[in-house]
């Protein structure tokens, strides 16, 4: 297997502000890393180290072998930004091949991989009357369409619906198995979990984690109990080895150590519980806890 | 490959500015509506044995060709920019470069054409004596000239939005035709503006057109275009490494 984005000790700053710390990444060929971390944690500084925008202070940054501030080694890459707006007055065949031809590739690869991903009935609607999904789509095209060998995807679902987003990682999951890498940043974090072999979770520049989604998830000893209950928040919140409430919806959720024990105590309380069940914790609550940790670390 | 890129960035900006034919209204109507209206007011007079209209048409073809080759490029850089377009053209694997020269290169023709339009015009009123060898020289001279207006027009765009560098730009332009002479001849204008027109190169660049339709000196307005163009280039470098950061 091949190593197509190894980032090694990568340092950069903005002025006095120190963005990357020392940052170690690689992804190899086939493989899916998702790139998590709250705002401010160095996830758009290391993507824009990776696709050339910006330079490495320190350490180094290498995509399939290349620099990729050199125009030539970002034919390897394949890039979907959060939101890119096209020239309005172009049409989605002509952004496809043009993205083609600046990839080194013949016009006509761009009608394969609009079929690819559905857009071939869409080849000579002019990007301004494009809907957001759509938009979407015609990026993910251009992304693929250099046959990269790998991809930088920032938040590639926002404003796709659930067929569309499911029609989109099938796409990449094809891309895969021809050896694509593929980084990914995003804030659905459960989404992450259920497409990549591993997560890297930034915060103040650092790594503070680089495993697999479930390693991650089975660090936290936090379960969740969901239940419909007659107890107000106050009363929950005082009940035995409860760490977290969160009532948002019609079913509380209870974060404990001990679900045990507190299935005991609601039961005893309320006579009325229902729809009661036990989580393990999620992947949105185990990076949350190891970012919170280690903020209250910097903070003592 | 870089031709076959160039090629269709060229071909890109093309349509984009075909499809929206709007976009031209200020670079090429207006300019050669003045010049149309001014050349059929002053054509006649004639100065130093050459018509008026042919004089017009060196000064005021500077003033066209400015207007497409100084607004177009920046405004659409600035577009690109808040688009989020440039950025994908960066992350792409062709050298800015390259889209960049699409951008001014997609210019000339409309250049061309404002400078075609103004000929015909000129023409019309029966005030143009000039051979088609020194009309061919005139435009390739003022194509060649504006090229560090091109770059200050991206400068521009690399920093403001593109309603905020149209404004910018027109700024500029507009004082710099009137100080430079490209609408009225410096010696009907107050004395101030004249001294301060040998400071502007937009008078320089008037100045080597009248250069190929009456004669005279062109190396001092070469080595100022030349100065201007290594002085906006350096400008433009910062410009676009300040915004790529």
């Amino acid at each position: 297997m091949s190593t197509v984005l190894e980032v090694q000790g990568a340092r950069h700053r903005y002025g006095a502000t120190v963005a990357l710390d020392g940052v170690d990444l690689a992804v190899e060929a086939g493989e899916c890393v998702a790139l998590l971390g709250p705002n401010g944690a160095g996830k758009t500084t290391l993507v824009n180290l990776a696709v050339g925008l910006l330079p490495v202070h320190e350490g180094r940054v290498r995509v399939a072998g290349g620099d990729p501030r050199i125009a030539a080694t970002r034919r390897h890459l394949g890039v979907m930004q959060q939101s890119t707006g096209f020239p309005r007055t172009l049409k989605v065949g002509e952004l496809v091949a043009g993205a083609a031809v600046r990839a080194g590739m013949r016009r006509s690869a761009a009608g394969q991989v609009m079929a690819e991903v559905g857009l071939t009935d869409l080849a000579s609607r002019r990007a301004g009357k494009l809907s957001g999904g759509q938009r979407q789509r015609v990026a993910l095209a251009m992304a693929l369409v250099g046959d990269p060998a790998l991809l930088i995807l920032d938040e590639p679902t926002g404003g796709l619906d659930v067929s569309a987003r499911r029609v989109f990682w099938q796409t990449l999951a094809q891309r895969r198995e021809r050896g694509a890498g593929v980084l990914l940043t995003t804030h659905l974090i459960e989404e992450s979990a259920a497409v990549a072999e591993r997560v890297v979770v930034l915060h103040e520049g650092r790594v503070l984690a680089a495993d697999r989604p479930d390693a991650l998830v089975a660090r936290l000893p936090e379960r969740t109990v969901i239940a419909r209950t007659n107890l107000d928040a106050q009363r929950l919140r005082a009940l035995p080895g409860v760490v977290s409430v969160d009532t948002g919806s019609e079913l509380v959720r209870l974060g404990t150590r001990s679900p045990e024990a507190l299935l005991r105590v609601l039961l005893a309380e309320d006579p009325d519980l229902s729809d009661l069940r036990v989580e393990g914790a999620r992947l949105e609550e185990a990076v949350m806890s190891l970012t919170d940790t280690a903020t209250m670390e910097v903070t003592a | 490959m870089s031709a076959r890129v160039f090629g269709v960035e060229v071909l890109d900006e093309l349509r984009g500015i075909m499809r929206e034919p709007t976009a031209l209204f200020f670079s090429v109507v207006m300019p050669v509506g003045f010049f149309a209206l001014f050349v059929s007011i002053f054509g006649q007079q004639s100065a130093g044995g050459v018509s008026g209209g042919t004089r017009m048409l060196a000064t005021f073809g500077t003033f066209g060709v400015l207007s497409v080759t100084l607004m177009n490029p920046g405004i659409g850089v600035a577009d690109d920019r808040e688009r989020g377009w440039l950025r994908a053209k960066q992350v792409s694997a062709v050298p800015l470069g390259v889209t960049l020269a699409a951008k001014v290169a997609a210019a000339l023709p409309y250049a061309v054409g404002v400078l075609l339009a103004m000929t015909v015009a000129a023409a019309a009123t029966g005030s143009l004596d000039a051979s088609l060898a020194t009309l061919l020289r005139l435009g390739a001279v003022l194509m060649i000239g504006s090229l560090p207006f091109a770059l200050l027009g991206m400068a521009i765009g690399f920093q403001a939005g593109a309603n905020a560098s149209a404004a910018i730009l027109n700024a500029i332009l507009m004082p710099s035709a009137i100080a430079s002479g490209l609408w009225m001849p410096l010696e009907i204008m107050p004395d101030v503006i004249g001294r301060i027109a040998p400071f502007l190169p937009t008078y320089h660049l008037a100045r080597l057109g009248l250069a190929q339709v009456n004669g005279g000196g062109v190396l001092e307005h070469v080595l100022v275009l030349l100065a201007t163009t290594a002085v906006v280039a350096a400008i433009a470098a910062v410009s676009y490494r300040h915004a790529r950061a």
